[in-house]
């Protein structure tokens, strides 16, 4: 049982809690950040391989070492891409806080049960 | 936003310009170390924001205004789709690697990546400013 | 036929969509800002044209397969268009087309004019990357794209409401888009590859019949993410809120574009990437209750926008019904009302932004008798309603009947009476908005309210006519559908197009 997937697990659980039941605005913000940065933990740690190097060619690993020996780096990529998708909508979810306390004074979700039906 | 105490000042002035070197290298670097566009492209617009942090909003914006942070968002985002439509002219597909490649491990090799990173930095760079230049400055028409 | 046709209609918008603010600022400093309007409207009638160009190729029956960068797939990125997918780009880059023409005089009195353009060139070039790409992690990219810039759209106006829906189908869209990524990983630990075709051709060697957990646990975070997307009825919170504050013009894009790619993206999931077709059971009853649920919420709505918005949730429901059926009737009813919903959805939304346009409010309490200032309007809102609720001779009668037929054919008659008791509440409710809106006394104060522009009323009266003539003409419908329906249901052919005969 690799501790990577457990830890995975905890955060997206976690995260999940925290979106769920806090009331409070940037809270919501960090469990949806901790959600995110558990799944992206998991599609890392899928990539692992038994005593592997990491994917560079340099001088002491040529190619074909590295084609043998090392991590699988595509999920890497995926990885990094779902960063950059992931910091614009926590940037996005940030500014409409901000117009949020500056309407309200407050950061407290039960205003945004106002819309009902 | 107004600006910090002297020890903070200091260390920003003395720091920013080695933290800007430092992200240029690793958004060069792209395809020979770890990095590339997207981090080096964070680590170009810190230089920006401890400047931001440390001096106040109009220092700041007398040095890269939220104008020209706009305009080199969108340039560097044509670099990129002009890159890939490099190789539409030249006659093959979308996005192929048609310029010399040179040997590997050498700074100047592998194709099309060196413009890919050099426009993926340049409009991280500037989209990030552009946020922050927005959040930071949201609460001062309140003060006013 | 030109090569590069099917990445153009992606590239093509996106470098728009770039350049507009670069455009603006050029164009305000000469103070003659229709150029900008102009250029937006040119660059999506050249994505149109790009569409309608590739339509005789793949009608004819081949697959388009466009490989990025010439890597061979499954290593590469690759674009394969059969019929499904030129069907859906067919209806978005057309309504897309509709709505930038509405939007030159609608949006006349608000500010920060640049943004919504840019905004609405990065949504149709997100939206054609999502119907016509061919690799799984690139969909997501383009999912999340059209997301992001659909949350932005919303909270256009910038007043307390729009920014609270906002806020709303942010927070939802975001956790139904951690479960798709959740998905996808886990699909990638189990073949190792990204390649729509290529995952296709190795889940048929693991086997499907029975599914196995893994598979079962796949299905279900995928399509749990995409049915947040679509708003079916457990996740349909946050739809009524985002379509009421969201621009006319923009809620028309949503209710006819993002829904249809939505429901696209289901229909390519279930029927290529896993070769189940033994889903339909889930999807008839998930389908009958969101019918049931939109239509009895919608009876009760005060402001039009939220009762077009119910609507809306109730029709996707008449569409996954007429594809769970499982019969070729029946997927190509769905096809064919998918069709149809986007073009009587756009033409009521339309007109609901023409009532605000020249009135200001869309509640239904302060409205009324409006049918002698605004007459054009008032008879094009009844011919949508009209097709909507599936009164003979409008399209919604045609392939609101070939669902009934299919229905009953497959044995299901409970759920085919289940969907005419709804239609039958949907005349009702339409029904109810038009006597609020245009028949009945007329406030004081509306009594110099003038026609709608020119240019708003076109794209309505183009709407409005294909109503007419696909109701009339019901086979020119199923022709243009029934390309979707092969290749819906021709698996090998798609993974032997794309990977080329391995």
């Amino acid at each position: 049982m690799n501790v990577d997937y457990i830890v995975a697990m905890l955060m997206i659980s976690f995260g999940l809690y925290c979106l769920l039941i806090k009331r409070n605005l940037i809270k919501m913000v960090i469990g949806l950040e901790i959600l995110t940065f558990g799944i992206h933990l998991f599609l890392i740690s899928m990539g692992y391989r038994e005593g592997g190097i990491a994917p560079i060619v340099t001088s002491t690993n040529p190619a074909s070492v590295v084609a043998t020996m090392g991590v699988d780096p595509l999920p890497q990529a995926l990885v990094l891409t779902s960063i950059v998708i992931d910091v614009c909508v926590t940037a996005m979810l940030l500014s409409l806080a901000i117009y949020a306390y500056k309407h309200y004074k407050t950061l407290d979700t039960s205003e945004l049960r106002r819309l009902k039906g | 936003m107004a600006g910090m105490t002297l020890i903070v000042k200091t260390a920003s002035r003395l720091l920013s310009p080695f933290v800007l070197l430092f992200g240029i290298y690793i958004v060069l670097h792209g395809h020979l170390t770890p990095g590339g566009g997207f981090p080096g492209g964070v680590i170009i617009v810190a230089a920006i924001v401890m400047l931001l942090l440390g001096y106040g909003a109009e220092a700041a914006k007398a040095k890269f205004s939220p104008l020209q942070a706009s305009v080199s968002e969108n340039i560097g985002s044509l670099i990129l789709v002009a890159t890939g439509l490099l190789g539409l002219f030249l006659g093959f597909n979308f996005m192929k690697n048609a310029i010399p490649l040179g040997t590997t491990g050498n700074l100047y090799s592998a194709g099309i990546i060196i413009p890919l990173n050099i426009g993926v930095g340049i409009k991280v760079a500037a989209g990030l400013a552009v946020i922050l230049y927005a959040m930071l400055t949201a609460f001062e028409e309140e003060e006013k | 036929m030109i090569e590069a046709a099917p990445i153009l209609a992606i590239i093509i918008p996106l470098m728009g969509s770039f350049l507009t603010p670069l455009i603006s600022i050029l164009t305000k400093r000469y103070k003659k800002e229709r150029i900008r309007d102009l250029f937006v409207v040119a660059i999506v009638i050249v994505t149109l044209l790009l569409v309608l160009h590739m339509l005789p190729t793949v009608w004819s029956g081949n697959i388009i397969v466009y490989r990025l960068g010439n890597w061979t797939p499954p290593w590469g990125i690759c674009l394969a268009i059969d019929g499904l997918n030129i069907l859906v780009a067919l209806i978005v880059s057309g309504i897309a087309a509709l709505v930038s023409i509405y939007s030159l005089m609608y949006m006349k009195n608000d500010t920060g004019l640049e943004k919504y353009y840019t905004l609405l060139l990065l949504l149709l070039a997100s939206m054609m990357g999502v119907t016509l790409t061919g690799d799984f992690f690139n969909l997501f990219v383009f999912f999340e794209i059209m997301s992001v810039s659909a949350y932005a759209l919303v909270a256009f106006r910038r007043n307390w409401d729009s920014i609270e829906a906002s806020i709303k189908y942010m927070v939802i869209g975001s956790l139904g888009a951690s479960l798709v990524l959740l998905g996808i990983s886990f699909t990638y630990s189990l073949v190792g590859s990204l390649n729509i075709a290529d995952i296709a051709q190795k889940i048929s060697i693991i086997g499907t019949n029975p599914l196995p957990p893994v598979l079962i646990l796949i299905l279900a975070l995928l399509m749990t993410g995409f049915c947040i997307k679509i708003a079916m009825v457990p996740f349909h919170a946050w739809m009524p809120d985002a379509y009421q504050a969201a621009p006319s013009a923009v809620a028309a894009l949503f209710a006819a574009g993002t829904t249809t790619v939505g429901v696209y993206v289901m229909l390519r999931i279930i029927y290529i990437l896993f070769g189940v077709a033994a889903l339909g059971v889930m999807l008839i009853v998930l389908g009958s209750v969101t019918m049931v649920v939109g239509a009895l919420m919608a009876l009760v709505q005060r402001d039009l926008k939220r009762l077009l918005a119910y609507s809306g949730i109730s029709q996707v429901g008449y569409i996954l019904l007429g594809v769970g059926f499982g019969t070729a009737l029946g997927i190509e009813g769905g096809l064919f009302h998918l069709l149809n919903n986007a073009i009587y959805k756009a033409l009521l939304f339309m007109c609901a932004g023409a009532i605000f346009y020249r009135v200001g409010t869309c509640n239904l309490d302060e409205l009324g008798g409006l049918s002698k200032n605004m007459p054009i309007t008032a008879g094009l809102f009844t011919i949508g309603a009209l097709a909507i609720s599936g009164v003979p001779p409008f399209n919604g009668f045609a392939s609101k009947w070939t669902i009934y037929i299919a229905g009953i054919q497959a044995g299901k008659a409970f759920f085919t009476l289940l969907a005419i008791i709804v239609s039958v509440l949907t005349l009702a409710y339409l029904l109810k908005a038009i006597n609020a809106i245009f028949l009945g006394q007329r406030p004081k104060r509306f009594e110099n309210v003038k026609e709608a522009p020119m240019t708003m009323i076109f794209p309505m009266m183009f709407l409005a006519v294909l109503c007419i003539v696909l109701g009339v003409l019901p086979s020119l419908g199923i022709d243009i559908v029934s390309p979707a329906y092969n290749a819906l249901t021709n698996q090998h052919g798609y993974i032997r197009a794309v990977l080329g005969g391995i």
